[in-house]
């Protein structure tokens, strides 16, 4: 069995003069979270869509669980949830479900009845009759049902409510714990981060970053507020501007603000000097690190 | 065939109007035929107009109005009849691919383990399905509510069975062009549009170029023309109106379906 659940090759994919994705190498190992993160048109859903074969790649290719996502032997693996969610209005959702399940050559009842249990679905309502969170309950029933080994995601908790994320994040680690390897794209950071490992960031259709979650913290920018007892002069900040991992410097009566990027370690020493009341270390948040590469430096 | 029933079922509600439509379509016209039998007055009219408005509506000087053959030819079979079938089939077409890819609902449907050959294919099927269901539905109809009125006498059954292929093929062919445009280019407007040019050209032309001896040959292209051609009702089948819509049909589906296979879904 291969060990790579996701492989792209160069992908590249040009819609006229739009590059929405531009040379994508990414490989997602089987059992893997992976959080594949970028603003709105960053090309997110356009990646996904060629891994389905819904899209031709200009360049490149892409391998999902070792064959084409255009092979139905290889789709019947694969459970997708669609950013933009659409379904026919004139069926009850129950019966959308059924088909889908009828064209998977039938899932296990007990597990869909589950599902729908988890999420507050009730199946009997007509589609076109259900709110745009409810709409997307059928879309993850849909998805999670046939315990797919790859589950693509995009944007799976747009529109559900802070109890159903919740919901939405146990049964993705749930599952992840029975060795599924999961897709998750996502404009939101902090929902990635609870779930996924690794990161891939895209920017402009370039996947600009892949990094553990770990990692992207180490090298994440810090907040650091000094209370310091006395005034604070500009001999005392420029100690700190002369800490080469001190980004930014601040400064109220009896506070110095820092933003440190990667090891504390010279603020600390450079603090020494002063007298130090408390420090205030603000959560190390990848948001940070995220503006950082969506920062259009070269514009 | 999960898909194809699917959309059958898709179309469940609509199929049930345009049944009752046609039935009511047909219980009307030939309800109103004992009123004009032996009204040898309606020949004489149809006798003095130009050999073009004849044509455009299906009428013939050899076979007068007043008799079943060219009573039902000239109110069901040349004219309400295959605008509706065709408007009918036209709509499926225009839905079935490019309709529910505008609609969002094709991609999630491939996402599951189904080929593009496999939908496209079934769906091709299902809508002949629909379209040879109607038809039939209008044959049934005639045969049994045309018997009360006598709007069926002396016509043979070949020459039924063979006018009512002729829709079938006219009505076929409009609808293959709205789905080949449509599962080639996954616009629904391009699908519509297209086949509703060339049934309204077509139906344009085949008056048009019958107005004069040089350009009359020119109507061999006119799909209308084919299956105006002849009050098969009267004169026996005619079987090119029947096959030649279902040759080209296939070979426009063969080319929608290639061209299907090889794009991006929109």
């Amino acid at each position: 069995m291969e060990d790579v659940a996701v492989r792209t090759d160069g992908l590249t994919k040009h819609f006229g003069a739009v590059r929405a994705v531009e040379d994508v190498d990414l490989v997602i190992e089987r059992g893997e979270v992976f959080g594949y993160l970028g603003p709105n048109g960053a090309g997110k859903t356009t990646t996904i869509r060629l891994l389905l074969d819904f899209l031709r790649p200009t360049r490149g290719r892409s391998m999902v669980l070792g064959g084409s996502g255009g092979d139905p032997g290889i789709r019947r693996r694969i459970g997708y949830l669609p950013g933009d969610l659409r379904l026919d209005p004139t069926y009850c959702a129950g019966d959308v479900i059924d088909f889908f399940a009828s064209l998977r050559g039938g899932v296990d009842r007990d597990w869909v009845d589950a599902l729908c249990q988890r999420f507050g679905l009730d199946p009997t309502r007509p589609v076109g009759e259900l709110s745009t969170g409810n709409r997307r309950k059928v879309g993850l029933v849909q998805a999670f049902m046939s315990r797919a080994e790859l589950l693509l995601l995009d944007e799976p908790t747009s529109g559900l409510d802070p109890l159903l994320q919740h919901e939405f994040n146990d049964l993705v680690r749930e599952m992840a714990g029975e060795g599924t390897t999961v897709l998750l794209s996502s404009h939101v950071l902090p929902e990635v981060e609870a779930l996924a490992a690794r990161v891939g960031i895209i920017r402009r259709g370039r996947l600009v970053a892949v990094a553990g979650v770990d990692e992207l913290r180490r090298t994440a920018r810090q907040r650091l507020d000094l209370h310091v007892a006395g005034a604070v002069d500009d001999v005392d900040l420029a100690r700190f501007r002369e800490v080469p991992e001190v980004v930014e410097v601040s400064a109220e009566p009896a506070v110095i603000h820092l933003v440190v990027e990667g090891s504390v370690d010279g603020v600390i020493k450079a603090a020494a000097a002063l007298e130090v009341q408390r420090i205030v270390s603000h959560e190390a948040n990848l948001e940070d690190v995220f503006l950082r590469y969506y920062t259009p430096e070269d514009e | 065939m999960i898909v194809g029933a699917r959309l059958i079922r898709d179309h469940r509600r609509s199929l049930l109007w345009w049944s009752v439509g046609v039935v009511a379509l047909v219980l009307f016209t030939v309800s109103l035929f004992p009123s004009l039998k032996g009204e040898e007055a309606l020949d004489e009219v149809i006798a003095q107009m130009p050999e073009a408005l004849r044509a455009m509506f299906g009428l013939d000087t050899a076979i007068p109005l007043t008799s079943p053959a060219g009573y039902l030819q000239g109110r069901l079979f040349g004219s309400l009849l295959p605008l509706l079938l065709i408007v009918f089939a036209v709509g499926l077409g225009t839905r079935a691919i490019a309709g529910s890819e505008e609609q969002g609902t094709l991609e999630l449907l491939l996402s599951n383990p189904v080929t593009r050959r496999t939908v496209v294919g079934e769906r091709y099927l299902a809508m002949v399905a629909m379209i040879t269901g109607l038809t039939a539905v209008f044959a049934l109809s005639l045969v049994l509510l045309a018997v009360p009125f006598g709007a069926l006498d002396g016509v043979p059954l070949s020459g039924l069975a063979g006018a009512t292929a002729g829709v079938f093929g006219i009505a076929l062919l409009h609808g293959t062009i709205a789905f080949g445009v449509g599962a080639a280019t996954g616009r629904r407007a391009l699908a519509l549009s297209s086949a509703t040019v060339v049934a309204v050209a077509g139906y344009l032309a085949q008056g048009l170029l019958g107005l004069s001896d040089a350009i009359r040959p020119l109507r061999f292209v006119v799909p209308w023309h084919w299956y105006l051609g002849r009050n098969m009702l009267a004169q026996g089948v005619a079987p090119d109106a029947i096959i030649v819509p279902i040759v080209l049909s296939t070979a426009i589906f063969a080319a929608g379906v290639t061209a299907f296979l090889r794009r991006d879904l929109r």
